[in-house]
């Protein structure tokens, strides 16, 4: 653990949004324009504040950075413990960057109780910093319900059609996982207690603390339900479509871009290093439901007549990717995983704030409204191209750099998986680009749409950012795949160590896990070549962004 | 036998004697006040219950007996009794808009209060059979005449009718229950009937003993199958004793309980504790979904305040120090919640308007929207939700039941609290989300202000730093006679 | 059986009591017989008629308030005869029981309960 800038960075990052909710209650609700730019600047400001965490973390160090530790509830041995690793660095700075977005992009789109909105939005944000900055397993439980609140205000007050049944069915289904997930943390801190007698929920702690076997199945099973609704994987995804449908333009933006992410967060910081044995053991039953999933969802987006609709499944599918390439249990997937969880939020984010600008104009999301919009809204349409290929997973842009890592992941473990995933994302690229053939090209049919503004100044530098890390992931990954070397390395050598340094010590544990576990065949059969020398997928030459795993043996600390 | 008492019970017995001269003080000055300073009578009583605090802080740390045996002064006592003139604290300065707005005549109002306050400190501190009854009467007759105190309004009469009916039937059971444990004991004393029963624990009458004590009892908690009277109650008493009631008498009750069955019957746990475990059960998932289809906000947290009596009971279930302080701290957070809510409700009533529809909490928020935030607040606090006080009891309760191997119990316990989530947020639904209906405004009172102020800050104070209300609860649980002789006997 | 004879001695004189009154009064008293007079109960309801009647509450009142006061007082007899075992502790306890028993009756008495005439807080 330390703390080199002894400074709490991480708290100034965490509290800043809210600190810019709280003064916003004290302004008149009257004052509209003095309250976006306040909500503007404080979110500005968080995104500022967390731009050290790029330059200062040092990719090389295993250990947990920026930590702050104070005793919280010291009855129950819960602390106030925060603590960044690569992955969660990336996350955090996706996070501020995205409410910057989000709270820009909703400069003229709000328009009725403003204050309120920016209120909600704000703490919405430090709801998600503190789930991604916790190291303590309760604090991370409390701001993983804080979330909900705002979320749900959000929707249910700012939201359209269906507003109100699409929050509550976002709240429910989100609280109904979570609460169980809160029995299997309770499940792990009395099991470390009875243990060790120490009473904590020490994230870092639990890292390194080998559970039974058999409780670890049922805190998995606990945990799956609260992260797995989060993701959304199939069959938890229903909630998805709604609540990104009804939400505003920003509400679906942060769902899409950081809210989505919590599940996976969750399943990479606290299922995989927590319950490694119960991990292995669930990989068939995951892997199957993700591949469902990318499938389901391409082909359900592809039936949509609603575009933020469309949008919403592509969301369903590239998540079940995320999980799949996670679930490979390597380095590769994991990295993809990672990547794509990043490029998810930037691509989507997009998506949803290019559905939004149509929306605020015309009000209507029905693709069939919309034709030839390239003629009329020329900058609009090369943006949402732009985006649209990102997301499809153009090589030289982002989405093609964490694709290439899940598949090559998961090639090594099964290639049938890898086979099908692959067919998810061919139907991926089919119904966005039958999207933009839609909207975009042909002669403007309907007269209300020849009028239409281009995008202000205001809505492009919404893009910009967006577009900058798209090209930048897309071309020079290397230093967002450094961010995620020891954490990463740290999961797989809890979760299969077979792949770290630990390989050939740990070759005995091959042979019986071969019944229960396909993929832990695949890595017993190559175990050193696995990581560092994949099979060349098909034809597709190593871009940039294929850069191999280091090959290097990842320190196996587990967290410490 | 002992002789009479001494001068050092006069000390260990200052809270009561001080409420009891206080209560009379009230009595008597209401007598003697013109009808335009009656508003007095309220800070008064705030005065009193402020004096009685004092003494019961003071004796906090004592772990003795007072009165011959007759009454425990420990800190699970002294903990329930500053519950109980929180409460009633928090009633009296809800009460009196309410009040003016029914035209009631407050005097013997705040007596009865008081009262029922005192039945409860006894509740809480008694060890000996008959003092617990009396305490129980004490309370339950206020609360009859208070359920009713609204003469002109039938609701009200009903209401109390009701009460009355089933609050004696259910006293007669519970009396019956104790009678059995007398005769088989020889001893209305409860530590001494625990080690008169420790060797008989196999006898039938004394299963039927438990049983029945556990069903009057239940009936005071309003848990499931004996909660019939609750929901009519509830709603037709006014609305700030409808709080007292559902906060007040269901923790002197639960106190109550606690003390006859760790104290006095520990060698029948196995019993009780399956008794109880189903009572859970039933309590949490019949009282939220009954909540679910309900209109009218006084019944729904009727219906509420039983599923929440089912988690209570998961204490009572796992019956260890942990699942004590659990209920401690549940109590405590549930005092805030539940009374602020209903201070809310409170605030709504207006000449024309009786207020506790969800209707008439529409568009709550453009007209008062500190009143509909902290309504918010109490909301997700009694779903739950962090950073509200409401997750931090939850959390108690429910890793009280991990720890003793309750699994499923939590399990519905949580999946029950995700239910009830949707009918707490169909009312912020209401106040955030409708258009209001008129435009009349209610402006609360001092007394208001303050109570809701209180409740508001309490309940976000314990969501983000439980750790004083932890440690009290521990420290205070830990002084129940009996609670780890029973976790010996698991 | 010797213990009974104070027994029978005091059934004997009572029921002599009676019979000797009832006798002498029936023998040497003047009459002169009313209706109102020969009804079973001179200054009460009168006795055939609809059980519902309505009665004025201050009667329910009176019963209520001579009961508790009655039953009250009558706790004296048993500590006149304890008092000396109770000691000074057993003088301020009925002190305190005198003092509620004055509340009440002031409440009683402020609420206008004693006052037939009054319809005042009822």
């Amino acid at each position: 653990m330390n703390n080199a800038a002894h400074f709490p960075l991480l708290s100034l990052i965490l509290f800043t949004p809210l600190a810019g909710a709280i003064l916003l209650l004290f302004v008149n609700k009257r004052s509209e324009n003095a309250i976006r730019w306040i909500a503007n600047i404080f979110a500005a400001a968080g995104f500022l504040a967390s731009l050290p965490l790029w330059f200062w973390y040092d990719t090389k160090s295993p250990a947990w950075q920026f930590v702050e530790k104070l005793p919280w509830i010291p009855s129950i041995g819960a602390q106030y413990f925060l603590g960044v690793d690569g992955f969660s660095v990336l996350l955090i700075l996706l996070t501020t960057m995205m409410g910057v977005i989000a709270v820009l992009s909703s400069w003229t789109a709000i328009t009725t109780r403003v204050k309120e909105y920016y209120v909600f939005l704000l703490v919405l944000q430090t709801g998600m910093i503190g789930a991604f900055v916790s190291l303590d397993f309760l604090l991370f439980f409390l701001f993983w319900e804080v979330m909900l609140v705002p979320m749900y205000f959000l929707i249910g007050i700012w939201g359209s059609d269906r507003r109100l049944y699409s929050a509550i069915k976002f709240f429910l289904y989100t609280l109904a996982g979570s609460v169980v997930m809160l029995l299997g943390i309770l499940a792990i801190y009395f099991s470390y207690h009875t243990m060790t007698g120490v009473w904590t929920f020490d994230v870092t702690e639990f890292q390194r603390f080998n559970l039974d076997r058999n409780l670890q199945w049922w805190v998995f099973l606990a945990f799956f339900l609260g992260f797995a609704i989060k993701v959304p994987m199939f069959p938890f995804h229903t909630w998805l479509p709604d609540a990104h449908t009804d939400a505003p333009t920003a509400g679906s933006v942060i769902l899409a871009a950081v809210l989505l992410k919590m599940g996976t967060y969750g399943f990479i910081r606290f299922s995989l290093p927590i319950l490694p044995d119960a991990s292995r053991e669930f990989v068939p039953m995951i892997a199957v439901l993700s591949i469902i999933g990318i499938v389901y969802g391409a082909l359900v987006a592809m039936a949509q007549r609603d575009w933020k609709r469309l949008v919403a499944y592509s969301s369903v599918s590239h998540m079940a990717l995320v999980m799949l390439g996670m679930f490979a249990l390597n380095p590769a997937g994991l990295k993809g995983s990672i990547i794509q969880q990043l490029n998810h939020g930037i691509s989507t984010g997009a998506l949803f704030l290019i559905v939004g600008i149509v929306y605020e104009r015309r009000h209507t999301r029905m693709i069939s409204e919309y034709t030839g919009l390239s003629s009329v809204m020329p900058v609009y349409a090369a943006v949402f191209m732009f985006m649209m290929l990102s997301s499809i997973g153009l090589p030289g842009l982002n989405g093609f750099v964490g694709e290439f890592l899940i598949l090559q992941g998961v090639f090594v473990v099964s290639k049938a998986w890898a086979a099908v995933a692959a067919t998810g994302i061919v139907l991926g690229a089919a119904y966005m680009l039958w999207l933009y053939q839609r909207t975009m090209f042909g002669t403007v049919e309907n007269p209300k749409n020849e009028k239409l503004p281009d995008l202000n100044l205001r809505e492009v530098a919404t893009f910009v950012p967006l577009m900058i890390m798209a090209l930048w992931i897309g071309l020079y990954p290397k230093p967002f795949l450094d961010f995620l070397d020891t954490s990463v390395g740290a999961v797989v050598a809890r979760v299969s160590p077979q792949y770290s340094g630990q390989a050939v010590t740990k070759q005995a544990d091959c042979p019986e896990n071969v019944a229960v576990n396909k993929f832990v065949l695949a890595g017993c059969e190559t175990p050193a070549a696995a990581p560092a020398a994949p099979p060349p997928p098909g034809n597709v030459q190593p871009a940039p962004g294929s850069t191999p795993p280091p090959a290097t043996p990842l320190k196996t600390t587990g967290g410490q | 036998m002992p002789t009479g008492y001494s001068a050092n019970d006069l000390v260990l017995l200052l809270p009561e004697i001080v409420l009891t001269t206080g209560l009379l003080v009230v009595l008597v000055a209401d007598l003697f006040t013109g009808r335009s300073r009656q508003h007095w009578l309220g800070w008064l009583t705030i005065g009193v219950l402020v004096a009685t605090a004092v003494p019961i802080v003071a004796l906090s740390g004592h772990a003795t007996t007072a009165a011959r045996g007759l009454l425990a002064v420990d800190g699970f006592g002294a903990f329930f009794k500053l519950l109980f003139v929180l409460a009633a604290a928090i009633t009296v300065l809800i009460s009196r808009q309410y009040l003016e707005v029914e035209q009631a005549r407050p005097g013997e109002y705040y007596f009865l209060v008081l009262c029922a306050t005192l039945g409860m400190m006894v509740m809480a501190a008694g060890i000996d059979l008959i003092t617990l009854f009396i305490g129980l009467e004490t309370m339950a007759v206020s609360f009859y005449v208070l359920t009713g105190f609204l003469r002109p309004n039938r609701r009200s009469n009903e209401a109390a009718i009701k009460y009355f009916v089933l609050g004696a039937f259910s006293l007669g059971i519970l009396l019956y229950g104790m009678s059995l444990v007398y005769g088989l004991s020889g001893t209305t004393r409860l530590r001494e009937v625990a080690v008169a029963l420790a060797t008989q624990s196999d006898s039938l009458a004394l299963k039927l003993a438990v049983v029945l004590v556990a069903a009057g009892m239940a009936f005071k908690i309003a848990a499931v199958p004996f909660h019939m009277w609750a929901p009519d109650v509830y709603e037709g008493a006014p609305t700030p004793i409808t709080a007292f009631l559902s906060v007040g008498s269901k923790a002197a009750s639960f106190a109550m309980l606690l003390r006859l069955l760790l104290e006095g019957l520990p060698a029948m746990a196995p019993e009780w504790r399956g008794l109880f475990y189903v009572l859970a059960v039933l309590s949490m998932t019949v009282g939220n979904i009954a909540a679910i289809t309900q209109g009218n906000v006084k019944r729904m947290l009727a219906y509420s305040s039983i599923a929440h009596a089912g988690y209570i009971l998961i204490g009572i279930v796992t019956a260890t120090p942990r699942g004590v302080t659990a209920m401690l701290v549940y109590l405590m957070i549930y005092a805030f919640m539940q009374m602020g809510a209903f201070g809310v409700l409170a605030l709504l009533r207006r000449r024309d308007v009786v207020g506790d529809e969800l209707k008439d909490l529409s568009g709550l928020f453009f007209r008062r929207p500190l009143a509909a935030f902290a309504m918010l607040v109490f909301m997700l606090s009694l779903g739950g939700i962090p950073p509200t006080a409401g997750f931090m009891g939850k959390f108690w309760l429910f890793s009280a039941a991990i720890e003793a191997g309750y699994v499923w119990l939590a399990v519905i316990g949580v999946l029950n609290s995700a239910i009830s989530l949707y009918y707490y947020v169909r009312v912020v639904v209401f106040m955030w989300m409708r258009e209001e209906l008129e435009s009349a405004s209610v402006h609360p009172s001092p007394g208001v202000a303050v109570a809701l102020t209180v409740a508001v800050a309490a309940t976000i104070i314990i969501g983000v730093y439980p750790a004083p209300l932890f440690e009290l609860a521990e420290a205070s649980a830990k002084t129940l006679g009996m609670a780890p002789r029973v976790l010996s006997l698991r | 059986m010797e213990g009974w004879l104070p027994i029978v001695i005091m059934i004997a004189c009572g029921v002599g009591l009676g019979v000797v009154g009832t006798a002498l009064s029936q023998l040497v008293g003047p009459r002169s017989p009313t209706p109102e007079k020969g009804a079973p109960y001179e200054c009460g309801v009168p006795p055939v008629g609809d059980a519902r009647e309505r009665q004025s509450v201050k009667f329910y009142l009176v019963a209520m308030i001579f009961l508790l006061f009655d039953i009250e007082v009558a706790f004296l007899y048993p500590w006149a005869m304890a008092l000396r075992d109770l000691g000074w502790v057993g003088f301020f306890q009925i002190l305190v029981f005198f003092g509620l028993l004055l509340t009440g009756y002031i409440y009683v008495w402020r609420k206008g309960v004693l006052d037939w005439g009054s319809q005042e807080g009822l």
